[in-house]
């Protein structure tokens, strides 16, 4: 089957010159349907850079996103911009705080076109109970939800859209571990009703472990190891994921194990 | 030891539109010099808002309604003029906010700004003088290539970047006390690692007491002295790191390490949290604070 999503030889200067920054080089991977993909790696590796690539914001440098096997032009269609959606990080500054949280949603709703107008609150309330909020939350303003609460709305906005891809950045860091676990629960539930496939950008292996199937590494711009989820953790080919997974900050004396046995008895 | 920032039975409310709503009920803590204090709990239960009340920030807002006792090294901060806080920040008492990006300026550079936090201590810094200490507090944080991070904008910086930047500044003063909202949301694990190493270092050397606010348990284990639980505006529980890990007394602190994905996998973990076992009284294990 295509994959619904493919990198071909991926890159991305930013400026010109002795100042240029080569962000992403070279990157090549496949997503396909209903899959979750991890990127992990460091910081400044280009992970977000790729992220915005995929949505659109910025084309790249050379190379090609192939969407359901079709180029992806930089200019996107109403089709394409609805199709692939992201939820970011930071819940309260994705929404605009002067809206309420269903007219947020509405919104891509009314420029993508999406039911008919008479429809369309309906649709919002029902993405609203599809993450588990009350449909009249719709009346609210963002600063009267939780952290958690903000976000489900942000992935809502998502659902509604109609997406099949959608590019998770940092989803759950800015929330309590157990808000997190509802949250990551419930894009595990969407993911097998809607047959969704992620993107999951995080610096969070721990929870990369239980929610990813596969996992891409990232340094300096390159893929380094792209493998299944199990592998990378039981047996990373590559030091620098050996590494990272050495340094993940553990709670248990069984994930010490793991860890050292990894890292080989180095310091964290 | 003395302390150095002690906080009593804290209040705090917010008029709004909608009427009042309560926020803090009532929050005691103290953290010593050279001690790493963590404060751990739910989303939107009032630890940053904490961190705000003690830089003097919430009480510029006319909306917030603050209570109780706030005394830095001895001093009493409700008995400070605004003014006098003021000077405090960033020299005596800094912090690294939760949301990096926002807390550096967009229209300058990070050179520009970093110049600028020097000279709070040192007001009669060169540029020169200035981007060369802060080169060697960039590189200290893992960034190499700080020449360009010095002459570069926070948008084009990486999230991970602008936050080590915020910390570099953050430690450039050796304050005596360094509160840390979620400092390391936004590294990789092994910048991380070394952040968190080179605030112990700060720690030890200079005995800055730190106040960290997170919600990685594994980092809050691996940093912390002393750890407290807050849930809705209330410390649940409190005590040195090690008896909170191996003996969460209250039901909400058992039900957050029982919510922490493991890396030795198993799936997402089974959520069965009652919520009114979370309003039970509040468990404090002895030690540690005497
Ligand atoms: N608009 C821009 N102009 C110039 N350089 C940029 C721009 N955006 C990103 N960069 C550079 O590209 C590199 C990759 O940044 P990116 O934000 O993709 O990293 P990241 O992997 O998402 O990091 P993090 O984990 O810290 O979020 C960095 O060196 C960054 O400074
Ligand atoms: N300026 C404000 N006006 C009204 N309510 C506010 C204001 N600032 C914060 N609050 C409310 O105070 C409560 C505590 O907020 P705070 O930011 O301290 O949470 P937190 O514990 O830091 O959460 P998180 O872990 O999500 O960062 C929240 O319910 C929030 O909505
Ligand atoms: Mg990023
Ligand atoms: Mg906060």
């Amino acid at each position: 089957m295509t994959p619904l999503l493919s990198l071909r030889q991926v890159s991305k200067t930013f400026g010109t010159g002795p100042r240029a920054v080569d962000a992403v080089r070279n990157v090549s991977f496949d997503v396909t349907h209903g899959e979750c993909l991890a990127v992990v790696g460091e910081s400044g590796s280009g992970k977000t850079t790729l992220a915005n690539m995929i949505l659109g914001v910025f084309g790249q440098s050379s190379g090609e996103i192939l969407f359901d096997g079709k180029g992806l032009p930089t200019r996107r269609t109403l089709e394409h911009r609805s199709a692939i959606q992201l939820v970011q990080q930071n819940p309260l500054s994705s929404l605009n705080p002067k809206r309420s949280v269903g007219a947020s949603i509405r919104l891509g709703l009314d420029v993508f076109g999406i039911g008919t107008r008479s429809d369309r609150w309906r649709l919002v309330e029902d993405a609203l109970e599809e993450v588990g909020l009350p449909g009249d939350f719709r009346r609210r303003p963002p600063a009267a939800l939780s952290g958690g609460q903000c976000q489900r709305v942000a992935i809502a906005r998502a659902l509604a859209c109609q997406s099949r891809l959608v590019i998770l950045d940092e989803p759950t860091s800015a929330l309590d571990v157990l808000v997190q676990a509802r949250v990551l629960r419930l894009l595990e539930d969407l993911r097998r009703d809607k047959g969704l496939s992620y993107v999951f950008i995080t610096h969070d292996l721990s929870v990369v472990r239980n929610v990813a199937d596969r996992v891409a590494v990232f340094r300096e711009g390159e893929l380094v190891e792209c493998a299944e989820t199990r592998a990378i953790f039981e047996d990373p080919k590559v030091d620098y994921t050996r590494q990272l997974i050495g340094a993940v900050p553990v709670i248990s004396d069984d994930e010490l194990k793991l860890r050292e046995s990894l890292s080989g008895g180095l310091p964290a | 030891m003395s302390e150095v920032l002690a906080i009593r039975d804290l209040c705090l409310r917010f008029r709004g539109y909608s009427g009042v709503s309560e926020v803090l009920h009532g929050i005691s803590l103290d953290i010593r010099a050279g001690e790493r204090v963590a404060l751990v709990g739910e989303s939107g239960s009032g630890k940053s808002v904490t961190a705000r009340i003690v830089l003097g920030l919430l009480q510029e807002l006319p909306s917030a309604q603050v209570e109780g006792g706030l005394f830095f090294e001895g001093e009493d901060l409700n008995r400070l003029s605004r003014r006098q806080w003021q000077a405090l920040r960033g020299t005596s008492i800094s912090m690294i906010f939760q949301d990096p990006t926002s807390s550096l300026n967009p229209v300058f550079t990070i050179g520009t700004q970093f110049a600028e936090v020097l000279r709070r201590r040192d007001p009669g810094l060169s540029r020169e003088a200035a981007d060369e200490r802060a080169g060697t507090l960039l590189q200290s944080v893992s960034i190499h290539d700080h020449a360009r991070v010095l002459g570069a904008y926070p948008f084009q910086l990486s999230g991970g970047m602008n936050q080590r930047v915020v910390i570099a500044m953050a430690l450039a003063n050796h304050p005596s006390l360094l509160i840390a909202d979620e400092p390391g949301t936004a590294l990789d694990v092994t910048v991380q690692a070394k952040t968190l190493k080179l605030m112990h270092e700060l720690v030890e050397q200079s005995g800055t007491a730190v106040f960290f606010i997170s919600h990685n348990l594994g980092v809050v284990r691996e940093f912390a002295d002393r750890v407290f639980v807050i849930y809705r505006g209330r410390i649940v529980e409190q005590g040195p790191t090690p008896a909170i890990f191996e003996d969460p007394g209250h039901a909400y602190t058992r039900a957050l390490m029982a919510a922490v994905p493991r890396i030795t996998g198993g799936g997402l973990p089974d959520l069965n949290d009652s919520e009114t076992a979370f309003l039970e009284p509040m468990v404090v294990h002895e030690g540690g604070d005497a």
